[in-house]
């Protein structure tokens, strides 16, 4: 963003003015004339001179010696500080949570977020966070959860690093975090820099440092805007100490304009509506999509043509539900048209550009880490069932989400009576097909979980299947990913709300599971929904502090320790290491497990406040803890059960 | 990811399963997971010693894919005894594993050379994880799972 010639008389020019008067003050100790100039200039009577040539007491000054009047009251000079306009203006925007963990640098800031506004502290509400990085991690969770952003607060210098990582995971992850960092020049010099967030800046989308008032407003509005818009990632906004304190009386928040997306153009729609309304037997592939209202138009769309779908819904958030009548291989396999939204290796794909493609746009150094490509990382795949048709065309570089209502709008023009009818028999069809199969499978699955059921320590199959009975009737999110707990919920759970997984962690950083899932059920708490954790031991260990928050806040969360006491992945790396160097297993659990002590961790849960139980070793014990810390979490009372369990 | 796979294929059923990027393109269809087996154990001839071998199973870090019990993990061999057939079958199968450290970290199969496990301490391993029965109960005796099957029966057709 350009930076701004504009000077302002801000709070450094009202000291400057400040310490001239007082150094004037003093001044008229020894040189009364100068008091008397100050008086003519302000218009006051000079008294006259006394005897001595001192000059005699004013009638205020007689007054206040003798008690005639109170002190004067102190005089509140900034009537509408810039911070109250920021907040304002994230207000505005529709911001539900402020994430943060104090720091002077946004000392204006806080204060406008907890006191301003009718009712105060509300929309956005501050969140007490105990590190940035769970500040950061919980908006990356917050916005996997609902499709939109909510705002970490991050103090200076210090304040960006302790939450660079998580920055760095939700840029990898395309996820939109908005963050603001004060920045107190005048203060602690180590926490301040000349550009600030030249220290993230390899891995946020977009960043300002606006000088006033009225470009901190509109980097606001920017700063959503980008995060929000394809390729979407973290935006940082720096806020100078000084223009949150500034009076701001006449300054006003300019009109918000939303993002303008890519999408394909009315051709190209067409030919794809076309291809979809005249296939016999037409497959839409559904990756990641931005927003819930995304997976709402690509139900519209398969349900419209009668196409079976595929769904990267037991991957990560935001797209077709698992369990829809339309998911799934179908009755006929051989299709004839494949349309991929936010994913590759169909007929026809739209796919929205990668972060790496914006990132060597800018004026920066780009780290190269190859960005993120659609269809990688469990956002794209065939999914569920069955084989494309024919080979694949390139993407078609656009927003998906954006272009389904140009899509949908074609098909309906297009259909015919006659093929209303044929897609209604193939939709009936379709349905039979995924019913016999998903029965199919889950007969497979269920069969495949009995193993180690009973088993001590306790399978990690086990711990999913007895959650599933517990929350299938309740609208839950599992925010936590499965990778390295056996992903069993895959098989075994219904996936159909466009938050039901939130996936993976992004960049594969630990510390991640627990904010994550706090962001999620802050996400979930006026929403009447709970919200899982199968929380892994090591992860947790970055960011325990959540559990704080997590009760503090009265969030509805069950964490579920898969506690196999160690770093597990890294723990089998080091075993294979050893073994090809002949070196033997016998030291490979030094550096990666977690014993000599063993970590309690619903004693852990209780130091933070929150209710807990265990650890369970005996698995005849886990269903009834499990539903506890259902019930509990549903009160809106977090709930931590410690479970040991096999390693995967 | 094709070479991902083929190189799963081929360590079979004794090597853990490399997990850390399993999640993408996963589809609907979720993950594997093969039946539990019911394969017999075998019954050729054991020298080693169980008790010793429990703490070598520990020690060693076996259990860190095959599970405390032989039954979970990225490669269960309960009820799937392959290469576990005979004693001396599993020693050799112990020295012939991979000697050369591969670039991208691994969770395959490690190999223990007879300096680091010796033939005794191998089969005393081996005796041990001989004595691993199955814990699963029927399925008919599991009522979560039946609950689970239960309610995919009544989604919506």
């Amino acid at each position: 963003m350009a930076k701004s010639n504009k000077t302002s008389v801000g709070r450094r020019g009202f000291l400057r003015n400040a310490a001239a008067g007082a150094a004037a003050g003093a001044a008229a100790l020894v040189t009364p004339p100068l008091v008397n100039a100050q008086a003519q200039n302000t218009g006051t009577a000079a008294p006259s001179p006394g005897a001595a040539g001192v000059p005699a007491p004013t009638q205020a000054q007689i007054d206040r010696e003798t008690g005639n009047v109170r002190p004067p009251a102190t005089v509140h000079t900034i009537t509408r500080p810039g911070s109250d306009l920021m907040v304002q203006t994230i207000r505005e925007l529709g911001i539900e949570y402020v994430a943060a963990n104090p720091g002077s640098s946004f000392e204006g800031l806080q204060e406008s977020f907890i006191n301003y506004g009718n009712p105060p502290n509300r929309m956005p509400e501050f969140i007490t966070a105990l590190h940035e990085e769970s500040a950061v991690t919980m908006a990356h969770g917050y916005a996997k959860a609902e499709g939109k952003p909510m705002l970490a607060l991050l103090h200076g210098t210090i304040g960006i690093q302790h939450g660079a990582m998580s920055v760095y995971q939700a840029y990898y992850d395309r996820v939109p975090v908005l963050m603001i960092a004060g920045n107190d020049p005048d203060f602690i010099a180590a926490h301040t820099a000349h550009d600030m967030a030249g220290m993230v800046r390899s891995y946020t989308k977009w960043d300002a440092e606006p000088k006033t008032i009225d470009e901190a407003l509109v980097a606001i509005q920017r700063a959503y805007n980008e995060a929000i818009t394809p390729p979407m990632g973290p935006t940082l906004v720096v806020l100078g100490s000084e223009i949150q304190k500034d009076n701001a009386p006449n300054t006003k928040i300019p009109a918000y304009k939303p993002p303008v997306f890519v999408t394909i153009d009315a051709t190209r729609a067409k030919e794809i509506a076309k291809s979809l309304v005249e296939a016999q037997n037409p497959r839409i592939a559904v990756g990641r999509l931005r927003t819930p209202e995304g997976v709402q138009r690509s139900v519209e769309l398969a349900e419209l043509v009668g196409a079976s779908t595929s769904t990267a819904a037991t991957g990560g958030p935001m797209s077709f539900p698992q369990r829809h009548h339309l998911c799934g291989p179908g009755a006929d396999t051989t299709y004839d048209y494949t349309l991929g939204l936010e994913t590759g290796g169909a007929q026809a794909s739209i796919t929205g550009p990668a972060l790496s493609k914006t990132a060597a746009t800018r004026d920066s150094v780009h780290i190269g880490f190859g960005g993120t490509v659609p269809g990688a990382g469990g956002r794209g795949g065939g999914g569920r069932g069955g084989r494309g048709g024919a080979a694949a065309a390139p993407p078609i570089e656009a927003d998906a989400e954006a272009s389904l209502p140009l899509i949908i709008e074609e098909v309906k023009r297009q259909l015919t009576s006659d093929q209303k009818a044929r897609i209604q028999a193939r939709i009936a069809k379709h349905t039979t097909a995924n019913h016999e199969a998903r029965l199919t499978a889950i007969t497979q699955a269920v069969e495949s979980k009995r193993a180690g059921w009973n088993g001590t320590p306790i399978s990690t199959a086990r711990i999913y299947a007895e959650l599933w009975p517990l929350i299938m009737n309740e609208d839950w999110c599992l925010a936590s990913p499965s990778n390295f707990s056996g992903g069993h919920h895959v098989q075994l759970w219904d996936h159909n709300k466009p938050y039901s997984y939130l996936g993976g962690q992004g960049a594969g950083g630990m510390g991640y599971g627990a904010p994550a899932s706090v962001g999620a059920a802050l996400a979930a708490k006026a929403r009447n929904r709970i919200v899982v954790n199968v929380q892994t031991d090591g992860d947790l260990n970055y960011s325990p502090g959540v559990l704080w928050t997590a009760v503090h806040h009265k969030l509805p969360m069950l964490t579920v320790m898969h506690n196999n006491r160690a770093w597990h992945q890294e723990y089998m790396f080091v075993e294979y290491m050893a073994g090809v160097r002949g070196r033997g297993d016998d030291r490979a659990h030094i550096g990666s497990t977690l014993r000599d002590p063993y970590l309690d961790y619903a004693k852990m849960a209780a130091g933070y406040g929150m209710a807990g139980e265990g650890p369970i070793t005996d698995p005849t014990k886990l269903s009834a803890a499990l539903k506890r810390g259902v019930a509990s979490a549903k009160r809106g009372e977090p709930y931590l059960i410690d479970v040991i369990t096999q390693p995967r | 990811m094709k070479k991902y796979y083929v190189f799963v294929a081929l360590i079979a059923l004794t090597a853990p399963a490399v997990t850390l990027n399993a999640q993408g393109g996963r589809g609907g269809g979720g993950r594997g997971g093969a039946p539990v087996a019911n394969v017999p154990a075998p019954t050729s001839p054991v020298t080693g010693n169980a008790a010793s071998g429990k703490a070598l199973y520990a020690t060693y870090g076996c259990y860190a894919c095959h599970g405390y019990n032989g039954e979970t993990g990225a490669r269960a061999f309960v009820g799937r005894w392959g290469n576990l057939a005979t004693e001396q079958g599993f020693v050799t199968f112990l020295r012939g594993r991979a000697n050369v450290a591969p670039l991208a970290p691994s969770t395959s199969m490690p190999s223990f050379s007879d300096t680091a496990l010796s033939d005794k301490q191998a089969k005393d391993i081996y005796a041990y994880i001989r004595t691993f029965k199955s814990t699963a109960p029927e399925l008919k005796d599991i009522p979560t799972l039946n609950a689970i099957v239960d309610a995919a029966k009544q989604e919506k057709k």
